[in-house]
């Protein structure tokens, strides 16, 4: 008997996760135009800064967390800059570049830390009951940070200038342009954030399971998904891509097979991409 | 490369009066035919497994560098023609005499149905398929483990002869078929409009022709060609055991891109070079015992990473590739200006897929990028 409630929970929680994993992706998508196949990198690095400091040196998870958050954020920023930015022109080369990037730090990991699964610690510890299901705290808590950052993100975006800067960039360069943007500049920031908020997802995601070098591989992949289903470029397509790829992979796990686990969205993905590749929501970005 | 269809074929009788870029490629193909008689028989079988990489690597190259149809997923075509006759060979005890045709039909459909949305979908979305079409593939061949061996591979796979050497001749003769065709297309006038695709799609609609049918024919192609040396691999390198990570999985689709770019993108020759170097440059990286200082490991431990970062370092710093610049570097040196002259105003095959790509990212982005 397939606990419906334990598959929605699940459904609920994983999305909401994914969905901050995926909104990096689009916005540097969405802004850059640059597919960054090294988003992945990111959430490992978010994994295992929160490992090492928790465990090799003692800190709080808070710190973990705050190192989860500002460790990623500076390694994209510093890919951009010192990688990217050089070939920006060149999308293809970016790709194979952001590729062999996500590769090599996988492979530092392997390396420097091994293949063995690291247990990160939970935020917070203990269990409460949702309509006869236990649901540990953590995943509650998490499932609350997801959403309080994709609101805070929504807000600096639609609210401040620079928010607004990084969306008149994404609809328009020669806009922005004429009215002053430093496109350089917001490309920056978009690597930043997305570094930042794909860092976060990597330690959320690792105390749910475990810390381990390949742990970003399958949420790019279903970043994939997520994004061109959204549309590319859309935070609040995004956001609901996420919610259906996130119900398809559920279901098929908890349904048919954990061993099937990404194929749905992957065929999703292929299927919209030939049908109806300007996505659900075309290719705006927030409104 | 457009010179290279203006020698005449009486040219090929007298090597001496040949171009010195072509005498060395014979001079290379000589070295390649007599390797096995100058050394062991472990190197012997490294030599084999390099000759299939840069089969495969011409494969990618013949469609991606030449129509600039950049294909992130070309293992698709590798494991759908080595599966094909290996999995027919071991549960149906088929021959491989009749596996590998079947598996060439089969590698072919798939170039196919790849080609067809190519038509639809473009730059990076189609990059974005052919990504991930290898990886569906992947995870139902794990599923369906029972039937395909999953990833500890199909075991029993028959082997034409355990002999090294043979083994050896058997994958220089695909090797040389791969080539001679790819030459062949890519130097006529089909590769013509493949370029002039690569260059400027709408120049090609311009002129009468129809890019659709060039597309597909090319990803066909390339697709039975590398299903053909996929389904020979099964049956020679592969000695009895086929598994995802020698044809299917996301890395080989990495390394037969990797290739090509090192060597030179859309030059076919570049790609075999290309394969060949990448081969053996990691299996050097395998064995080295030197020591790296500071991080106190040898070299051999972290041979992925270091060969990842000297890929990097290439990419970066010599991003159209060995072959192309030994001979821009051999021209400057020597003379023959005649063949200077280039029919695409002088970009790099890279730079004009670049230029199509990025292209194609302004028109997804509304296109006032400038």
């Amino acid at each position: 008997m397939v606990n419906l409630v334990n598959i929605a929970v699940n459904w609920l929680l994983l999305s909401a996760l994914y969905a901050l994993v995926a909104i990096g992706f689009t916005l540097i998508f969405g802004v850059g135009g640059v597919l960054n196949l090294a988003h992945g990198a990111n959430i490992t690095i978010g994994a295992y800064t929160a490992y090492l400091l928790t465990t090799s040196l003692g800190a709080s998870v808070w710190v973990g967390a705050l190192g989860a958050l500002v460790v990623p954020g500076l390694f994209s920023l510093a890919l951009y800059q010192g990688l990217v930015s050089k070939v920006e022109e060149h999308p293809i080369t970016v790709m194979i570049l952001t590729l062999v990037t996500a590769l090599v730090v996988e492979q530092v990991f392997v390396v420097g830390v091994g293949t063995t699964p690291r247990t990160v610690s939970s935020l917070l510890r203990g269990s409460v009951t949702i309509a006869g299901t236990s649901v540990r705290t953590n995943r509650l808590l998490v499932f609350v940070l997801s959403w309080v950052l994709i609101g805070a993100l929504f807000a600096y975006i639609t609210r401040t200038r620079q928010g607004k800067a990084i969306l008149a960039t994404s609809m328009s360069e020669k806009g922005a342009a004429i009215v002053g943007i430093d496109d350089g500049r917001i490309f920056t920031l978009t690597w930043l954030i997305a570094g930042m908020l794909a860092g976060i997802a990597g330690l959320f995601l690792a105390s749910f399971t475990s810390a381990q070098p390949f742990i970003g591989r399958s949420p790019l992949l279903l970043s994939f998904s997520i994004v061109v289903l959204g549309g590319i470029g859309s935070i609040r397509g995004s956001v609901i891509g996420a919610y259906l790829v996130g119900l398809l992979d559920v279901v098929t796990v908890s349904m048919i097979s954990t061993r099937l686990s990404g194929l749905l969205p992957l065929v999703v993905l292929v299927v919209v991409l030939i049908v109806r590749p300007e996505g659900l929501f075309g290719r705006e970005l927030v409104e | 490369m457009a010179g290279d269809t203006s020698e005449g074929a009486g040219h090929l009788l007298s090597p001496t009066a040949l171009p010195r870029r072509h005498q060395a490629g014979l001079l290379g193909l000589l070295a390649l035919a007599v390797a096995p008689l100058l050394v062991s028989d472990i190197d012997t079988l490294k030599l084999t497994s390099a000759l299939f990489l840069a089969v495969y690597a011409m494969s990618w190259d013949a469609v991606s560098g030449y129509t600039g149809q950049i294909s992130f997923g070309h293992a698709l075509f590798f494991a759908a023609g080595g599966y094909t006759t290996a999995i027919l060979n071991v549960h149906y005890g088929v021959s491989p005499v009749v596996g590998i045709p079947l598996g060439v039909l089969v590698a072919a459909l798939a170039g196919l149905a790849i080609g067809v949305p190519a038509l639809r979908v473009r730059g990076p979305y189609l990059s974005l398929i052919t990504l991930v079409a290898p990886l569906i593939v992947l995870q139902l061949f794990v599923y369906f483990s029972g039937f395909t061996g999953g990833e500890i591979g199909l075991l029993g796979v028959e082997q034409f002869t355990p002999d090294p050497t043979a083994n050896y001749y058997i994958a220089f003769g695909v090797f040389l078929f791969a080539l001679a065709v790819f030459l062949a297309v890519t130097r006529s006038d089909a590769g013509s409009v493949f370029t002039a695709i690569r260059e400027d799609e709408d120049a090609v609609v311009a002129a009468g022709l129809n890019p659709a049918k060039f597309k597909i024919f090319a990803f066909v192609l390339s697709a039975a060609v590398g299903g053909f040396a996929g389904a020979v691999f099964a049956h020679t390198v592969a000695a009895g055991a086929l598994t995802p990570s020698q044809i299917l999985a996301l890395t080989v689709s990495i390394e037969v891109i990797i290739a090509p770019i090192l060597g030179g993108m859309g030059t076919i020759t570049g790609a075999a070079v290309g394969g060949l170097f990448f081969w053996l440059l990691r299996d050097q990286l395998r064995q080295m015992e030197t020591v790296i200082p500071l991080l106190d490991v040898a070299v051999k431990q972290v041979d992925l990473l270091v060969f990842l970062l000297i890929t990097l370092g290439f990419l970066f710093f010599l991003p159209e590739g060995i072959v192309p610049r030994l001979l821009r570097e051999a021209r400057r040196l020597g003379s023959q200006p005649s063949e200077a002259t280039t029919t695409d105003g002088g970009r790099s095959p890279l730079e004009a897929s670049l230029d199509g790509f990025r292209d194609q990212f302004e028109r997804l982005r509304g296109g006032d990028r400038k």
